[in-house]
């Protein structure tokens, strides 16, 4: 989680100042959805991302470096610096992808999950997306699917209220994303996708029921993000004192170390020491991002087509 | 505002947890939790009550409340009360539940119908004072509120405090279970669970392997959740004047092993070692050092050897109004009969109503020997913590 944190608020500040080619959208405030779920997988497990997905990609276990290469569009980058923020992919981790369409990780999801189904290797297919994506028709289609032929497939919606700029209140019919779970005859459920803990648990029974043949479900993680929808986005949506509000008394990091403090688990020196390792991995990878080669026109045209 | 005011706290997201997948809980939609508050509100209509205020939320029972309330205003079937909401910030949290109570009881509702589960009624009553609750049961595990039609619960609330019914057959008084953490209070309206988890987590408890403790106010065989335990071990009614404790150990090598349903769809081997009685206002200290305290079926607290414990049954701690006896005692007056024709069809008299039929079978009239005065000195409220 931390290093999801300082990954993002690193790109936050370096996009301000130019040195990002494209765009991106921070996870930043998301960080329990994607590491109390990613903590249950191993590389035969799939997962379809969304635009905002280099929360993912870490949880997934992506390198961190590669990440940042490919975000600043370097041949060193995971995709060789094509793919950028909003495509970044490792299939080696199972990590299908980013996506740049909203809700196009849902149809991804089921076919992986079908491909584990043929198989048989009790792997999973795992889709995110976010609240406004969940109205796309190929999520609503993919639920179906996924019901009908009892995949194991988990479908994810973190809703952090808004989509894009619009509120959950005034784009979603059915209002409750578990009520669209129970009418395609799946279970769905929702947890405080701001503790860790809640999303672990209960991320650990749906996974453990699809591996089993239980077939899919819906988890609803409802949660914050600290930054725009986009980089640059002004925001103008928020309530006044918003934001401030939302970092100083909901953010999930703080509430993890607090309860592993409380609990003992953990000294407040030795979190400081992986604060510091994770900066300095940060640092490293933003300093060999840098210094790394940019495709060249040579590059133009390999990595496009795939050959069966 | 005319007459007096009924509350409403309708939990949009009780039955939405992880015994969905660990058990095949219900999941009640949003619109239909719209569909029950109309159905409520047409209750009070009908036995008077003007005015309704209701704790807002964003979840869509405000918006679907909205869209039928202005079509049965078109088509002229405007059958409910006056609706307002709460003037206060919507957190989509258990922090609503609370602060919607506190803010009725401040502005003197007569009563509070609450939909939700064992959680929602419990949030309820820790903020509602001497005010009566009815519940309506929504949530995942509903040992506290009894299934009724809403309809009715909205009838039989009308009733009550109205003056229709009298308050000695209106309302009841509850027994409640306290637990005392350093100082701190928290309350239960059917049990509280020792369990051995360490962390809150998904709240919801039903892994019977790591239970430990069980305090129960009650506990019947017809029950669900964990004080079916109790009902299958050593009944308590809601009237008992006392309530039951047990000690749990692994079904492996337990004095005896029960099979119970400890959520819906959940029926598991409990070992049992054994089962006291707890009497009212004597603080029991635990028998296990760390762990998690769930209240009404949800991990809320965790504690370990550097915490003191204890949990204290006190009696006639809340109000509830029982809906039964006030439809019971109302069809024995027949205040819903009127005579239309000549000759009427049946025997207005009411010679014929057998009032030796119980108004409430399951109730003792032991507890129900409240007055409606809100600061009967037997009624302590939330002040008890």
């Amino acid at each position: 989680m931390r290093t999801i944190r300082e990954f993002e608020e690193r790109l936050h500040v370096d996009f301000a100042r130019g040195d990002i080619p494209g765009f991106v959208h921070l996870y930043a405030g998301e960080e329990a959805s994607a590491a109390g779920i990613m903590l249950h997988l191993n590389d035969n497990d799939r997962i379809a991302s969304t635009h905002r997905g280099h929360g993912h990609c870490i949880a997934k276990g992506v390198s961190v470096k590669e990440m940042m290469a490919e975000i600043y569009g370097k041949t060193t980058g995971s995709c060789r610096g094509k793919g950028g923020s909003m495509h970044i992919a490792d299939l080696s981790k199972g990590m299908m992808g980013a996506n740049g369409i909203l809700g196009a990780g849902a149809p991804l999801a089921c076919g992986a999950a079908l491909a584990a189904q043929k198989l048989g290797h009790k792997g999973v297919g795992i889709c995110f997306v976010g609240d406004g994506a969940s109205n796309q028709g190929m999520f609503l289609e993919s639920l179906n699917l996924a019901a009908v032929w009892n995949l194991p497939a988990i479908f994810v919606v973190e809703n952090n209220g808004y989509a894009e700029s619009t509120s959950v209140e005034w784009a979603v019919a059915s209002d409750s994303y578990v009520d669209r779970a129970t009418g395609f005859g799946m279970p769905g459920i929702t947890v405080d996708g701001t503790d860790f803990f809640a999303v672990y648990e209960a991320a650990g029974e749906v996974i453990k029921r699809a591996r089993e043949g239980g077939g899919p479900s819906l988890l609803e993680c409802k949660m914050v993000r600290f930054h725009g929808h986009f980089e640059g986005d002004a925001q103008t949506y928020r309530a006044k004192g918003e934001l401030e509000e939302i970092r100083a008394n909901n953010d999930c990091i703080k509430f993890f170390q607090a309860r592993i403090r409380d609990a003992g688990v953990i000294s407040a020196a030795e979190m400081d020491n992986i604060d510091r390792e994770v900066a300095r991995l940060i640092d490293e990878a933003v300093a060999e991002a840098k210094a790394a080669a940019l495709p060249n026109q040579r590059d133009l045209l390999t990595d496009v087509y795939v050959a069966y | 505002m005319a007459g007096p005011v009924v509350g409403i706290i309708a939990n949009p997201v009780s039955a939405r947890d992880i015994r969905r997948v660990v058990a095949h809980a219900g999941s009640l939609q949003v619109t239909d939790r719209a569909n029950i508050v109309l159905r409520i509100l047409a209750g009070l209509a009908a036995a008077g009550i003007k005015d309704v205020v209701m704790m807002p939320e964003n979840a869509g029972i405000r918006t679907h409340l909205g869209r039928a309330m202005l079509r049965a205003a078109n088509t002229g079937e405007a059958r409910f009360p006056d609706l307002a909401f709460l003037e206060m910030k919507v957190t989509g949290q258990a922090g609503d539940s609370a602060l919607a109570a506190r803010m009725m009881r401040n502005i003197g509702v007569a009563a509070i119908i609450v939909l939700g589960g064992d959680g929602t009624h419990r949030i309820v009553v820790s903020e509602c004072g001497n005010v009566p609750i009815a519940g309506v049961s929504s949530g995942t595990n509903n040992a506290f509120p009894e299934t009724r039609e809403p309809t009715v619960t909205g009838l039989g609330v009308g009733l009550a405090i109205t003056g229709a019914v009298p308050a000695s057959t209106a309302f009841i008084a509850n027994k409640r279970l306290e637990v005392a953490i350093n100082g701190r209070c928290e309350i239960a309206l059917v049990d509280v669970a020792i369990v051995a988890e360490r962390f809150v987590g998904s709240r919801a408890i039903w892994k019977a392997e790591g239970f430990r403790e069980l305090f129960v106010t009650f506990g019947e065989p017809g029950g669900i959740g964990m004080s079916s335990i109790v009902g299958f071990l050593a009944p308590v009614k809601r009237a008992s004047p006392y309530g039951r404790r047990v000690i749990f150990d692994r079904p492996e090598t337990a004095a005896f092993r029960l099979m119970a349903p400890i959520a819906p769809g959940l029926i598991e081997p409990i070992g049992i070692e054994r089962v006291e009685t707890i009497d009212f206002d004597q603080p029991v200290a635990l028998t296990v050092n760390a762990g998690s305290i769930a209240l009404d079926g949800e991990r809320e607290i965790t504690f370990s050897d550097a915490d003191a414990v204890s949990v204290t049954l006190r009696d006639a701690a809340f109000r509830t109004i029982d809906v039964a006896a006030c439809m019971s005692h109302a069809a024995m007056k027949g205040s819903f009969l009127e005579p239309v024709g000549k000759r009427p069809a049946i025997n207005m008299s009411r010679e014929n109503f057998d009032e030796r039929q119980p108004v409430s079978a399951e109730q003792g009239k032991a507890a129900r020997s409240l007055s409606d005065h809100a600061d009967h000195p037997r009624i302590r409220g939330a002040a008890a913590c």
